[in-house]
């Protein structure tokens, strides 16, 4: 079987940039709206927006570890400096100096374990496995993503392979990866605009019994120095960026016996992956 | 009334910053007490120890602006630094604008805390002694007769002796004499201080 045949684009932004190819496959899908979003309701499209929203909760979910890390972090500061001061009195007591080391290093202790139930968060949550089409899981998404994209001005193409075997994952955490790889991707197309930017999704099945989806776009890539360290917690090339969607992306695909990784994509730009098991039923 | 020293109130929900601030302000020899919430604050709070307040913005149950709010409507003249998280500029504007004293980001650097600390107690303590000031000169008024107060007022507006007795409809000699009696019962060295005093105690003390 070819890879056009196992490939079946769905197409819903015909932007003008198309690829001979992909008119071929957009004038076959001509019955189908341009804008789906138009054909439903807004108050579902809200809901839909309400359902993912939680995803969307992980930059309070930063600035919630923010406020808790600034606590032991604040005591921490108060306490040597305290023993600065009183190291540099005459006659002050050791075990006064000892006492407020103890507390430091209880505050870290407290420090390191906010940095733990961080991370335990994303792995703590495997409560509702299924199987599922990772197809589907993103075909859900299209709408919230689409509108993401339009807001951006980026053209949004999805090409998601026709037979694949089905993952055991929770939905949620899946989409909450696909979200996340393209949220970096319109946030890296944003900083450096280009004339035609661009995001595809595609979903493909590997010689390792594993479902790809890929996240790529045409933006700037990512510099050399940064591939090392893409999955850090906490590390992001992004001014206002808090270091998290890739790394908990990462904890995910982990918990679902898969992976996450980067390669630069053909010609220009970056492509995220996450790779998952098909699910072999017994 | 004012019997024990200063003391630095220290309101704030996480035992550990409660506790290292507790051991900072201990280490620069500041009176301090802490307390772990705002309406535990208030009950305890008596309005005649002097102090300072540092309070954190952001706590469960009573917040720090609502407990500010709280000592404003009983009309408390402590000073209040309010101690604040990184996304909370808004509320410290808040604050500032309630007639908070001063207000830092946490963590902070330990002299930044400690310098307002000391601005907030020498404030306070102006304030008090202004109040005590105050409360001494409104005593003294109060002995004036109802004449006397007449001739104050129009002392104070300036009004030669011969204008004042016209407008009272009495003798200069009579004048003289209530006016002799406002500068002893007042204690006032001069009609300037007297003029001063008069507007001091018109003027209450409170916010920065």
């Amino acid at each position: 079987m070819s890879r056009s045949q196992l490939t079946e684009p769905i197409k819903y932004d015909d932007g003008p940039q198309m690829s001979d190819e992909r008119k071929a496959d957009a004038s076959a899908a001509d019955s189908t709206p341009v804008n789906r979003g138009e054909h439903k309701p807004p108050a579902m499209l809200h809901g839909r927006l309400l359902s993912v929203s939680r995803m969307a909760t992980i930059g309070e979910m930063a600035a919630g570890v923010a406020h808790e890390l600034n606590q032991p972090l604040t005591a921490i500061a108060n306490y040597a400096q305290a023993c600065d001061r009183l190291l540099a009195r005459p006659g002050t007591d050791p075990s006064e100096v000892r006492e407020a080391l103890h507390q430091i290093t209880a505050q870290t202790t407290r420090a390191a374990d906010i940095i733990y139930r961080l991370r335990a968060l994303a792995r703590s949550q495997q409560s509702a496995r299924s199987p599922a089409s990772i197809n589907a899981l993103v075909t859900e998404l299209r709408d919230l993503m689409q509108t993401d994209a339009s807001l951006h001005g980026v053209q949004l193409s999805l090409e998601l392979a026709s037979q694949l075997p089905e993952v055991m994952v929770d939905p949620g955490q899946i989409q909450h990866v696909v979200l996340n790889f393209v949220r970096n991707s319109l946030e890296a197309l944003a900083a450096k605009p280009s004339a035609s930017p661009r995001i595809s999704i595609r979903t493909s099945a590997t010689a390792a019994h594993e479902v790809e989806l890929a996240v790529s776009d045409n933006g700037p890539g990512l510099p050399a120095e940064a591939l090392g360290r893409l999955f850090d917690p906490f590390f992001s090339t992004k001014e206002n960026g808090t270091g998290l969607g890739l790394a908990i992306s990462n904890t995910i695909a982990r918990a679902h016996g898969g992976s996450v990784g980067y390669r630069p994509n053909a010609g220009a730009g970056a492509c995220f992956y996450l790779l998952v098991p098909a699910h072999r039923p017994d | 009334m004012q019997t024990q020293a200063p003391t630095v109130f220290v309101v704030d929900d996480d035992e550990g910053v409660r506790n290292s601030l507790r051991f900072l302000l201990k280490s620069v020899g500041l009176a301090t007490r802490t307390l772990a919430s705002a309406s535990e604050f208030l009950e305890s709070y008596q309005p005649s120890q002097t102090g300072c307040l540092v309070l954190d913005v952001r706590m469960p149950g009573m917040s720090g602006l609502e407990l500010q709010q709280q000592l404003n409507l009983r009309g408390a003249i402590i000073p209040v630094i309010f101690i604040t998280g990184h996304g909370d500029i808004p509320m410290a504007v808040e604050a500032m604008q309630q007639g908070a004293f001063d207000f830092l980001q946490k963590p902070f650097r330990d002299q930044d805390l400690i310098d307002r600390i000391q601005r907030a107690l020498e404030h306070d303590g102006r304030n008090r002694a202004a109040l005590a000031q105050h409360a001494r000169i409104r005593e003294r008024l109060d002995t004036l007769t109802p004449r006397e107060r007449e001739v104050l007022t129009l002392m104070t507006c300036g009004k030669p002796n011969k204008s004042m007795a016209a407008e009272l409809g009495v003798s200069q000699r009579t004048v003289e004499i209530h006016r002799a009696r406002v500068m002893e019962k007042t204690g006032a060295a001069s009609l300037a201080q007297l003029v001063r005093m008069v507007m001091d105690v018109e003027r209450e003390p409170g916010a920065a």
